[in-house]
């Protein structure tokens, strides 16, 4: 897990890349790898990398990046875990390749030698790197399928300067600070910055599940390599393949398969617990004991949002180390700064993961497991049912006679108060405008009164939300689970839980590995939660041997809540949480 | 000692359980202890050769459901040492031969729940599995804690030749199974799918036959490669050798193979062998010691794995085939009934 930073000047007109600046962005990632640094400069000072290292796989000083090849010609900074470098590594060796280390970080390198771009295709990971081919003079760049690992670019015609932080890129002080109006809507609709969208104009995302080449004419065609919903969508034809075996059987084998993998490393490894069921499964799934690691907010020790005792019991039932760390309104505000300087892009949640990363950090741990990725693949969230109701009673009241009827109904579902019950009939005829009624903070129509009339036109003219939206859908599942899947896991996983997990985590120098999030193990599983839905979470629950106990089974669905409202004592906005109060905070500290 | 086999088919039938049987007959009849194995099959779709000695073969009782009942019940009336049931359907008839009857299971038959055997299943002796991923999956439904053993299909090595291809320009994938139209979990489509993206002097044998060939002939015309994709239809015994010798690699991604003893046929052969994590394929490749590995799922691992058998491939017996060969076979089968026989006294 690293910080990692590439420039290339690749027009011969670009001015050579500057050391100094290299330096500087790399250095506004230090919490990212507090092991070690190392900046790599071409001889002809056309192509600048730097890295910034957390060593969690080979941790002798020949595995730092930047990393050179054994030929001397593949130089790569890499930020994430291959899991399967191992047997990946045994491959190449078949084929001739070379090593010096026993690092991840260099099997990417011959596998880039043995298989050019396809070699993402081969991996099983989280990942975000850049690899210098200095023999066809071109830079190769990649991101996971998922988006676990973030990485940014900027642009300019001439120079592409790549980061793993937006701030990053900021602190190298040749990037513009213009404003994205794109960015700023996104945040305000969704929550959180959709990607390619940063808030800055000059700044986008490498998508998840793309890659791409930059030679001396610029970008290359990015290529798509692994979009999750053509992995649902070919699911379907595949039902037959979930028939047999019970879906129990086979969620125990893969997701162990996952875990197994995921605690690939040479330091200790430890996990989130809540009293959810995703965490709870993981962690009793897991072949080894496990140091367990769960928070309180202490003005919930009284309150459903408690998880503390169910998961301290679990915890003892285990019979392995677990830590309960109390967080209080003072420490809170005490950390405010702290957080608003590593949140990256502005967000409206983040907050839990920052203080459950601090408690495992402060253990001592350096990798700790997270259950995210459950709700999206085992259908948890309400949006579930509710997308699939609405566009089913707009439809109706579109076309069929008294279809108003089950309009009514929907609009049941929805709180009359919520600026959103009047937009159902806009929005909620698509999945994808379903899903913004369903997802949104903001509605479109509110933006105005909150940013201003141009920049609200300008941004929603430019992010063209429902669209947006929709683009994830390409190509569409026909089953409405396999459409909200897709949907859950391509926007607000990838754009917030996934984020968040990695700015909240990377501050406090702690890698989080997400076994439920994991391409290999959605390609595996989409057969069986596109035949079973929903009941996979009951089967999940069900996995372990023993099965997890039915406190924690049958316990509601809380969600992993911080009390901003009482710790900012948040004026009403609409909502239970004042979320929206929250993300004008938020968007305060980026203006 | 007196052995009574209840299966689906043995000799003069067809498959992988008919061979498994005719194996384990054969390893039976070779204890010294055993005075006679009487076999009732189900099924009898082919002439055989000789039966081995010590064997009472009831090729009657494939005749039809009411002669398979009259031979099981005219067997009542004699002692038997062991009653072994060779198939999960068959347990209701082992059961009314013995109190404790020893379970053979093997693939998908077993992964699910069988309702009509489940009332019999915990008065098993013990059970025997060709694979740990079937034992795993069988435990799982049937909540069977009894003792239970291993015991992975074998390979005649000696009936099997490593021969050099015979010249051509063509490099030869292949794939041997039933092309069944239900479960359609062997790989095939797989292997299509990923055949674009080779070369284009790479071709496919799918060897076999079953009600699933137009779709996969279709599905070859959808992606452009009907040129190159051969189906032989259904594959005779004594074709067998051929076949493999005509290719240069053996492929199969599958999902529900509980074992892949075609595997161990190509590996005998010579053939680089791909096989699958997930399934029993696992197993037969011995974790990827006599084999290449895939998930069944990732195109991208499947054509890796093929471009590196055509490319750095040997045509050789991988080393550790013969933890597979039949004597060892024979010894798995021997300890297996000490074992069973100890728990019966």
């Amino acid at each position: 897990m690293c910080g990692i930073t590439a420039l290339f000047a690749y027009r011969s007109d670009a001015p050579p890349v500057n050391p100094v600046e290299v330096e500087r962005i790399t250095q506004r990632m230090f919490a990212r790898g507090p092991d070690a640094g190392g900046v790599y400069l071409s001889a002809d000072g056309r192509v600048g990398l730097g890295s910034r290292r957390l060593a969690i796989i080979d941790l002798h000083e020949e595995a730092s990046q930047p990393l050179t090849d054994v030929e001397g010609d593949l130089t790569i900074v890499f930020n994430g875990e291959i899991y399967n470098h191992r047997e990946l590594r045994t491959r190449l060796e078949k084929r001739g390749a070379r090593f010096r280390t026993t690092s991840d970080t260099e099997v990417l390198l011959q596998l880039y030698r043995h298989h050019g771009r396809s070699m993402v295709q081969l991996l099983r990971g989280m990942f975000a790197f850049a690899i210098w081919d200095s023999r066809e003079r071109k830079m190769f760049v990649a991101r996971d399928p998922y988006g676990i690992k973030p990485l940014f670019f900027s642009d300019d015609g001439r120079t592409i300067r790549i980061a793993s932080q937006v701030k990053a890129l900021l602190a190298g002080e040749a990037v513009s600070r213009t404003h994205d109006p794109a960015g700023i809507a996104g945040f305000f609709l969704l929550g959180s910055v959709p990607e390619p969208f940063t808030m800055f104009e000059s700044i986008r995302a490498v998508e998840a599940g793309t890659a791409f080449f930059i030679d001396e004419n610029g970008r290359g065609v990015v290529w798509r390599y692994a979009p999750i919903a053509s992995v649902l969508e070919h699911a379907e034809s595949q039902r037959h393949i979930a028939r047999l075996v019970p879906p129990r059987v086979l969620l125990r084998e893969l997701v162990t398969e996952s875990i197994d993998y995921h605690l690939v490393s040479d330091v200790p490894v430890g996990a989130f617990l809540s009293a959810g069921i995703d965490s709870t499964t993981l962690v009793a799934l897991a072949n080894a004991p496990i140091h367990t690691v769960t928070i309180l907010f202490d003005v919930f020790r009284d309150r459903e949002f408690n998880e503390t005792r169910e998961a301290d019991e679990f915890a003892r039932q285990r019979g392995a180390p677990h830590t309960t760390r109390v967080v209080t309104r003072d420490e809170f505000v005490a950390d405010m700064p702290k957080i608003f300087d590593a949140m990256d892009q502005p967000t409206i949640d983040g907050v839990n993961t920052w203080f459950v990363s601090k408690a495992a950090a402060e253990q001592k741990l350096k990798v700790a497991l997270s259950g995210i990725g459950g709700d999206e693949l085992f259908g948890s969230y309400t949006s579930f049912s509710r997308i699939p109701r609405i566009v089913a009673a707009v439809h109706a009241a579109q076309h069929v006679p008294l279809g108003s009827r089950a309009l009514s109904g929907a609009l049941a579902t929805m709180r009359r108060t919520n600026p959103k019950t009047k937009r159902i009939t806009t929005y909620g005829g698509t999945y994808a405008g379903a899903y913004l009624l369903q997802r949104g903070l903001f509605m479109p129509e509110e933006l105005p009164s909150i940013v201003g009339e141009e920049v609200a036109e300008e941004g929603l003219r430019r992010l063209s939300i429902v669209e947006h939206i929709a683009g994830v859908l390409n190509p569409a599942p026909s089953t409405p689970y396999g459409r909200v899947a897709a949907l859950e896991a391509s926007l607000y996983m990838r754009n917030q839980l996934l984020r968040d997990t990695d700015w909240a985590s990377m501050a406090h120098s702690l890698e989080v590995r997400t076994p439920l999030v994991d391409a290999s193990l959605l390609r595996q599983l989409a057969p069986v939660i596109v035949e079973h839905g929903q009941r996979c979470k009951y089967e999940f629950a069900n996995a372990p041997e023993p099965p997890l106990p039915p406190s924690i089974r049958t316990r509601p669905k809380t969600g992993f809540v911080t009390p901003l409202r009482d710790w900012m004592d948040l004026p009403p906005d609409g909502t239970s949480t004042r979320i929206r109060q929250w993300s004008r905070i938020v968007y305060e500290q980026f203006r | 000692m007196r052995i009574l086999i209840l299966c689906t088919d043995a000799f003069g039938g067809h498959g992988g359980i008919a061979l498994y049987m005719r194996d384990l007959v054969t390893a039976l009849v070779a204890d010294e202890r055993c005075e006679e194995v009487v076999v009732v099959p189900r099924k009898v779709s082919r002439p055989f050769d000789a039966l081995p000695p010590k064997v009472t073969f009831h090729a009657e009782s494939a005749r039809g459901a009411a002669s398979y009942v009259g031979t099981v019940a005219r067997l009542r009336r004699e002692r038997f040492d062991l009653v072994i049931c060779g198939h999960l359907n068959l347990l209701p008839f082992a059961r009314a031969l013995s109190p404790k009857p020893l379970l053979f299971i093997y693939g998908i038959e077993a992964w699910q729940p069988v309702r009509r055997a489940v009332p019999f299943i915990q008065s098993c002796g013990g059970v025997v599995s060709i694979s740990e991923i079937t034992l795993r999956r069988f435990r799982d439904w049937s909540s069977f804690r009894c003792p239970s053993h291993l015991l992975p299909n074998a390979i005649h090595l000696d009936e099997y030749l490593v021969v050099p291809k015979p010249r051509e320009e063509r490099r030869v994938l292949m794939t041997l199974g039933r092309l069944a139209g239900r479960e359609r979990y062997k790989g095939f489509d797989e292997v299509l799918e990923v055949l674009p993206s080779l070369p284009n002097d790479v071709v496919y044998i799918i060897a076999g036959d079953g009600e699933d060939a137009p779709r996969l002939r279709k599905r070859a015309k959808e992606l452009a490669v009907a040129d190159r994709v051969i189906f032989t239809g259904f594959v005779r015994e004594e074709e067998k050798a051929a076949l493999y010798a005509s290719a240069d690699a053996y492929v199969m991604p599958s999902r529900g193979e509980g074992f892949g003893f075609v595997l161990l046929e190509a590996m005998a052969c010579g053939l680089p062998t791909i096989g699958s994590k997930h399934d029993g394929g696992r197993e037969a490749l011995r974790d990827g010691l006599l084999g290449t590995l895939v998930d069944p799922t990732s195109p991208a691992e499947i054509r890796a794995a093929i471009v590196d058998a055509l490319e750095f491939g040997t045509r050789a017996r991988p080393e550790g085939l013969d933890y597979f060969a039949f004597d060892r076979f024979v010894e798995r089968t021997r300890a297996i009934i000490d074992d069973v026989m100890r728990g019966t006294r």
